[in-house]
Order: C-alpha cells, then sequence, then structure tokens
C-alpha cells in the first residue's frame, strides 16, 4: 500500500496550519523545510543500535524557521533510549559542536501513527539558509532473533527491520544509508536499487527526491554473536556517611535476551570447543568503577560468588565478573555487587552553602541495557531539602529509611528511569542543606545511653528500700 | 580549583588510634567510679562527685564506641 501522497492533502493542511498559526507558532511543513543530504550510519556491531543521522537543512519558505521536525515510526519510537542533536559551527578547523535541545512533540494528523521530535536550533533559519546536524539516536530490543530458537552449537542471527528512506515529514533532495554488521555473516538484505555490500557494510543509496513520509521496508538477516546482555532491574542504593565513606549496594537481574535455547545444554561440549559451542551465551561482564574502590563483593542467594575478578588503577577500576554458569538464550541470573567509596571524591560543597553529591548514572557494566533503573540516594540523618539535577527525565520521589543509630529516619531520594543505555552513564547531582552540628548527634546518643546506665547504677546504690532500720 | 570536597571532620586514618584511647581512659574513669562506690560509705558519698564521673565516663565511652564502630568499617 503506497503512503498517502502529499498532495491530495496539502490543500487542507495548509489551511489548517494556517488557522493555528494564528494561535500558535505552526511547527514548519514541508513547504518551509527541505532536506539537501542525509546521510544515515546504522552500527549493527552490538546489540544496541546505534544511528548517527547527519542532516543538511534547508529553509524554503519565506518565515524564518526555529524548529525541526523529527519523524520516527511508532515501534522505533517505543524502543528509542537516546536522542541527542548537535549542530555543527564553523568551517573545517575551527568546527565546533553546539548541543541542541530535542523534545517529543505531539503533531495532529500524523500519518500511521508517527511520533516526532522538535530540534530547537539555536539560530532561526532565514529563507535559503542551510544548517548541519548531528543526530545520535540509540535503540534498544530491536533487533529479533532469528530463529527464534537455537541450540548450543548454533550461531544466533537476527533480523533488523528498518527502511531504506529516511522517513522524514520534509522532501529529501538526497540521502544515503549504511548498515555495518558485526561480521561478513549476512545472510539476507532486502535491495532497493541502489544497494551494494561491501565485507561488513551495507550501503543503500543514493536515493534523490523522495517525497515526506516516504518509506520502504527493509529487512537485513545477519549473524550476531555479542552476547545480548540485559539488566531487567536494577536497584542501586547509594549511602552516604558524613564520617568519610560511600557505601553502594547493587541488585541484578540478567537476563540473556537472543535467541532462546532449546535442547541440552551439555558441560563438557561447552568447555572443549569455545570457539563452537556457546558463542553468543553470556560468560563473563566487565563492570566500569570509580578509583579507590574498597572492600568489593559480590554474591547472590546462595552466598558469596568467587569467580571474579578486580583490577584497580589510578584512574579507574575494572570487576570482572563471572555469573555461576554461563547465560543462553532466555536464560536468568540475578547477584548483588556491593563496594564502598571514598567520601572526598563524591561530596562537595557548592557555593550557596549547599552539599552535593556527584555520581554517576546508570549500570557500570559496558553494553548493557537496563530495562528499569532505579537508583536510591540515602542522606545522612539530619539532612533536608533534597533535590536532583539530572541531564534526561527520570521520576522521582522520596522514601525513608531506619539504618544504624536513627532516631528519625534517613530521607531517601529515589529515581528511576526505563531503557538506560550506557551512554546514559553521565554524572549527576543530588543537593542538600546539613548543618554540621548535627554530626554530634550520634556519639551524643551513644554517650547518654552510658549515662542513663551510670545513674542507674547511682540510684541502685543510694537508694534505700529495706524495710528494716 | 575545582568543587570543594567535603570530608569527614576527624581524619579518618585517626579512628583506630582515636577509638583505642577514648576507650580505654573511658574504662579507667568507670573503674574509678565504681572503686567510689565500693569503698565509700552511704553516709559518706558526694552526689556531685558520682555525677561527675559517670558523665566523664560515659563522654569517653560514648565517643570511643563511635569511633570503634567507625574504625571497624560500619560507617554510621
Amino acid at each position: 500500500m503506497a503512503p498517502p501522497t502529499i498532495g491530495a492533502r496539502l490543500t487542507p493542511a495548509v489551511s489548517i496550519f494556517a488557522l493555528l498559526s494564528l494561535l500558535v507558532v505552526a511547527l514548519p511543513s514541508a513547504q518551509e523545510v527541505q532536506i539537501i543530504n542525509a546521510e544515515r550510519r546504522i552500527d549493527l556491531t552490538s546489540h544496541i543500535i546505534r544511528v548517527f543521522l547527519t542532516l543538511k537543512v534547508e529553509s524554503i519558505g519565506t518565515a524564518a524557521v526555529s524548529e525541526i521536525l523529527l519523524a520516527f515510526p511508532p515501534t522505533e519510537a517505543d524502543h528509542l533510549a537516546l536522542i541527542k542533536v548537535q549542530a555543527a559551527v564553523g568551517k573545517r578547523k575551527k568546527r565546533a559542536y553546539v548541543p541542541l535541545e530535542v523534545n517529543p512533540t505531539e503533531v495532529p494528523d500524523a500519518p500511521n501513527g508517527t511520533k516526532y521530535f522538535t530540534i530547537s536550533l539555536l539560530n532561526p533559519l532565514k529563507s535559503g539558509e542551510a544548517a548541519t546536524l548531528e543526530v545520535l539516536y540509540i535503540l534498544t530490543h530491536s533487533l529479533e532473533p532469528f530463529p527464534a530458537e537455537i541450540s548450543q552449537s548454533e550461531s544466533q542471527s537476527v533480523y533488523y527491520r528498518d527502511s531504506a528512506l529516511l522517513l522524514s515529514p520534509y522532501h529529501v533532495k538526497q540521502q544515503m544509508t549504511f548498515i555495518k554488521t558485526p561480521s561478513t555473516k549476512v545472510e539476507s538484505f532486502t535491495t532497493v536499487e541502489p544497494t551494494n555490500r561491501a565485507s561488513t557494510e551495507l550501503k543503500y543509496g543514493p536515493y534523490e527526491d523522495r517525497t515526506p513520509y516516504s518509506y520502504s521496508p527493509i529487512i537485513v538477516h545477519f549473524q550476531n554473536n555479542n552476547p545480548f546482555a540485559v539488566v531487567e532491574e536494577l536497584v542501586r542504593e547509594v549511602e552516604i556517611s558524613h564520617w568519610g565513606s560511600l557505601h553502594i549496594t547493587e541488585h541484578y537481574s540478567l537476563l540473556h535476551a537472543g535467541a532462546r535455547h532449546k535442547g541440552i545444554f551439555s558441560r563438557v561440549e561447552y568447555q572443549s570447543r569455545p570457539s563452537f559451542s556457546g558463542v553468543s551465551s553470556i560468560k563473563r561482564l566487565l563492570a566500569r568503577l570509580p578509583p579507590r574502590v574498597h572492600s568489593v563483593y559480590y554474591r547472590d542467594e546462595i552466598g558469596n560468588i568467587s569467580s571474579s575478578h578486580l583490577r584497580t588503577d589510578v584512574q579507574k577500576s575494572e570487576l570482572e565478573i563471572e555469573p555461576r554458569y554461563p547465560l543462553f538464550g532466555g536464560w536468568k541470573a540475578t547477584f548483588v555487587i556491593g563496594y564502598g567509596l571514598p567520601l572526598q571524591d563524591f561530596l562537595f560543597e557548592s557555593p550557596d552553602g549547599r552539599r552535593y553529591l556527584n555520581f554517576s548514572f546508570g549500570c557500570p557494566f559496558v553494553e548493557t541495557v537496563v530495562d528499569k533503573l532505579t537508583i536510591k540516594v540515602v542522606l545522612p540523618e539530619g539532612s533536608k531539602d533534597p533535590s536532583a539535577v539530572v541531564p534526561f527525565p527520570v521520576e522521582q520521589r522520596l522514601e525513608k529509611k531506619y539504618s544504624y543509630l536513627d532516631v528519625v529516619g534517613r530521607t531517601v531520594l529515589v529515581l528511576e528511569k526505563k531503557n538506560v543505555v550506557p551512554e546514559h552513564n553521565t554524572p549527576f547531582q543530588v543537593y542538600y542543606t546539613f548543618n554540621p552540628i548535627f554530626m554530634l548527634a550520634e556519639p551524643i546518643m551513644l554517650a547518654s545511653a552510658f549515662f542513663l546506665i551510670f545513674m542507674a547504677c547511682v540510684a541502685y546504690l543510694n537508694i534505700d528500700i529495706s524495710i528494716r532500720k | 580549583m575545582g568543587p570543594k570536597p567535603i570530608a569527614s571532620p576527624v581524619p579518618e586514618s585517626w579512628y583506630p588510634a582515636l577509638s583505642v584511647l577514648m576507650v580505654a581512659i573511658g574504662l579507667v574513669v568507670t573503674a574509678s567510679f565504681f572503686i567510689y562506690e565500693a569503698t565509700s560509705s552511704r553516709r559518706n558519698r558526694s552526689l556531685a562527685k558520682e555525677l561527675t564521673t559517670g558523665a566523664l565516663a560515659s563522654f569517653f565511652l560514648g565517643f570511643g564506641s563511635l569511633f570503634l564502630l567507625l574504625a571497624s568499617g560500619v560507617y554510621v
């Protein structure tokens, strides 16, 4: 079924836009903006899909354009973990990149449920001006394993579904798409002329003069033996103690999200032929931790898991863990990792007198997707007005926790986010006010407990309760 | 000159030494308290002396037990 032609819908659309423009600033239509050149580079080497899109947009209408629309099919928009846009400023050696704000938008009359994002430009584009935008967006859970079930000795092959043409509400004069596969083993790919394949790169294009909302579905079936490590749920608890330490406890639920395992698991075959058996299984995971980490433990409900290595450095620490069993498709593992960090690396004083914790969001494991991430920052007793500054939208709420020597309980700031990728491992801050005199509350509580014992002794020894005089 | 880091008011390397010292002094004062109680008769006891000795002992024992908890890794 051909996508609806824009010509027949243009006249009523223009009148609707004219009406809307009286009330609100209308989003630029296909008459105001066109894309001169679009180059898409899709990186399929991992189970997390990274797409680098370079757009050269030109303003062709009469009004100045300050916003550009990006369109995504609804299935892609649901799996979108991160979208970042930069504008290229300057030429050649003086080239600099300025980050731009991207926000999801609702557009009325979106064809086939298309979802949109608006890029806010720094300087509005006047008529005839062009700008180059670099877009990076990351998709998770978008590679479908096919065959859906494999045995221990088979390789994992997946489908990648996309469009050879860039889905855009504007005219695209010229576009090309490059797809990079992890190996040269590509079972099949849809051909939309002109298509070429050279070792690990598939090239779709160049395509000239395409109308808005043109879409040409393609399927690439290729072999991807990267471990599809997905953490279904991660709860990270960061406990701050003003006496000098930060303690972190992380609860993981790990899942292998690739092709499901069928048949038996033979340990003999797995260990004797590692390059043939279980090539897509998760054997080990690497976590990048901050330097000067101490007291690291790795345990689960059974007890301590000793198959781990910790390598510390001046600049970073690396924890390599092996689960009790290798994870095949559909298999799960749950474990707890905890470690301590020195306080002065992470807690600082802000110029307005408040204290803030500077810590990194996200999962410390490399190349893992977290479906649901919860970070709980436990502030010491006596802290007031907690607030978090996070570079991307998260859900926040407050809880209370009772720990050592607590009377009123500790305030816990809970941050939740869904669909987290390694690019989210950026620092975030939690601000709170704390009067240092409250630190005396703990020793005074202990001292008064001892004093009560002494007074009980004094009372017992001095009070005369004998009946006989 | 980056942001000002916050550290503990007492240097962390002092925790074990401080805990041993304060608990030792606290126990000595506790001993003196109980010796006074045992050697003096009810008539001669001075409440003020009992209270001061008790307060001093509980102060040292309280702070000493806090540093003991910190030195053993329980960061309260």
